[in-house]
């Protein structure tokens, strides 16, 4: 119900449209700015969608870091158990994508903590050796390759390689999965749709990864080894263990969130080290003992994770506009970190920003990025490497994905020097 | 509990449709929809055609219409399916449902899933068909 006497007017600065999401994140943040100073929370077009015709109005931008912090703090007034992402999905596939993404306590308590007791001590430092060898291998076959393409051979490999050696999947299904992991993300993108429509690619997508990970899991009931998907098939809280529909929901996020969101956050800070060198020399000059506080800023600098969303389940009031429950409000995490009354000179890359309150592993609350210390540490791994190893990389340009959701690199060519 | 034969598929499944078109809200949405689906079931064998656009429901196996999609799986899977009881991605991961054609399409359908399963479980129970009613 919209609450009465107020006039729904869409704002003058729209950020729904996908010709929008095909600009630079340099030229949206003009429009972030301009939200963020005079329309905070915005009532926008529905955001194009290329899945189902949208069945809102219109959605509520988000822009400020303190309101992206609210929303995320108060999950029983914001819920993400209809869903996260900002264009309407089919229900069903949500239920099978989204893991405890999409879900609300108690359900996603339940889920987080069988999903968090698989990651034991034991286990956690092994991946951390894991993490280390991958980084020196992938950097030894960069300078034997010489100048090539940066996403390629390096930082789509790093978090592919972690994840599913981690999972102790068979690496002859590995590329496989990464590729569906890819189309999750991306089907808004015609290089990646190749002529199949939206839906196809998600679908198809989709169901590679659950098939994969619900095989996975029953030939790890049967065959257990010391991997986290044994741990997760035996995992069990109050005599509760995770079904097999469960683990192959959370290989899925598992596959997406593990995935893109370190890949593209290493290519574009190497971009960012690349385009302000003083940053990089300042860095190397101590690296371990500056490299902690740098990694905030990389996170804040790339936001490897644009947008989420929230279902409003009543009523409610944010900057003096009437949101009404069930109409859904979208945070803006590209504007949230470059929020100008958080951060001093926001649009400055500075390595030894402290503090850092960015919220690029999410504004608080239940839903805080899980993995935000597996990629703190592929991140360390992966540039103590390349800065120490390859001192006179240079990376070019690189080639955009068009969608709402990561900020997603397709290539950027790299030269050793 | 499944169906007895292809009629029962028919009135049932094809029912759902039927109903559905002569309801002011879904009957023009699933028009706009214009797809055309076919349903091809096993045990009972059975196969409907769904024609959204033109308001058909054809049963047995036909020549003249061309699905944009067909969905194939076995009679007790689209009872259960057609109650909201069962996840696509899902059921197709763990083939138990396979589509042949373009999936994308059916996506169109997503949005008034959860009409037409009322449109179905209301007809289940006017008539008294307890023994298809499946827990959700």
């Amino acid at each position: 119900m919209v609450a009465t006497g107020e006039q729904r007017t869409y704002s003058s600065v729209s950020v729904s449209p996908l010709s929008f999401w095909a600009t630079t994140a340099e030229e949206r943040e003009e429009s972030f700015r301009l939200l963020r100073e005079h329309d905070p929370v915005s009532w926008q077009v529905p955001l194009e969608g290329s899945l189902m015709p949208p069945q809102q109005q219109g959605i509520w931008a988000v822009v400020r870091h303190e309101d992206i912090v609210y929303v995320s703090k108060n999950p029983e007034i914001f819920s993400s158990a209809q869903g996260v992402q900002q264009e309407e999905v089919p229900g069903d596939i949500l239920a099978a994508a989204e893991s405890f993404l999409g879900m609300d306590a108690p359900e996603h308590s339940r889920l987080r903590r069988l999903v968090s007791a698989a990651f034991t001590p034991k286990q956690v430092a092994k991946i951390e050796d894991q993490i280390k060898n991958q980084a020196e291998q992938i950097v030894d076959d960069l300078l034997a390759t010489g100048d090539c393409d940066f996403v390629e051979q390096v930082s789509k490999r790093l978090p592919m390689w972690t994840i599913y050696e981690m999972m102790g999947l068979d690496p002859a299904k590995r590329e496989t999965a990464a590729a569906a992991a890819d189309g999750m993300v991306s089907w808004a993108d015609e290089d990646v749709a190749a002529g199949r429509e939206p839906g196809q690619v998600l679908n198809e997508s989709l169901v590679t990864l659950l098939s994969t990970g619900m095989e996975f899991a029953e030939h790890r009931r049967k065959n257990p080894a010391n991997d986290l998907m044994t741990n997760l098939v035996q995992a069990e809280i109050d005599g509760e263990k995770l079904t097999d529909e469960e683990i192959g929901a959370f290989f899925v996020l598992l596959s997406v969130a593990g995935n893109d969101t370190t890949r593209n956050t290493i290519t574009l800070t190497m971009k960012a080290l690349c385009d302000f060198p003083e940053q990089r020399d300042l860095l190397l000059e101590d690296f371990e003992g500056r490299i902690d506080t740098a990694i905030e800023e990389f996170v804040r600098w790339v936001t490897p994770v644009m947008t989420f969303r929230r279902t409003v389940t009543q009523d409610t009031e944010l900057r003096g506009r009437q949101i009404s429950a069930g109409e859904w409000v979208v945070m803006f995490y590209s504007s949230g970190n470059r929020d100008e009354s958080v951060f001093a000179d926001p649009h400055r890359f500075d390595v030894t920003r402290r503090p850092n309150p960015h919220v690029a592993f999410g504004g608080g609350g239940p839903h805080f990025c899980l993995g935000n210390m597996l990629a703190k540490t592929q991140l360390r791994a992966i540039f103590d490497q390349l800065l120490h190893r390859a001192p006179k990389l240079e990376v070019g340009e690189p080639s955009y994905l068009v969608g709402n959701f990561v900020r997603g690199v397709k290539s950027m060519p790299c030269r050793l020097g | 509990m499944s169906f007895k034969d292809e009629d029962e598929v028919a009135r049932y499944i094809g029912g759902i449709f039927q109903e559905a078109f002569k309801d002011e809200e879904l009957g023009p949405t699933l028009a706009d929809t214009g797809l055309v689906v076919s349903f091809r079931y096993t045990e009972p064998d059975a196969v409907l055609t769904v024609d959204m656009g033109n308001h058909q429901v054809y049963q047995g196996e036909r020549d003249d219409v061309d699905p944009s999609a067909t969905m194939y799986m076995k009679a007790e899977t689209a009872n259960a399916y057609w109650q909201g009881a069962v996840n696509l991605p899902f059921a197709i991961a763990r083939g138990k449902v396979t589509v042949e054609g373009n999936v994308a399409s059916l996506l169109k359908l997503a949005p008034l899933g959860s009409k037409l399963f009322s449109v179905y479980t209301g007809m289940l129970e006017r008539d008294g068909r307890q023994d298809l009613l499946v827990d959700k």
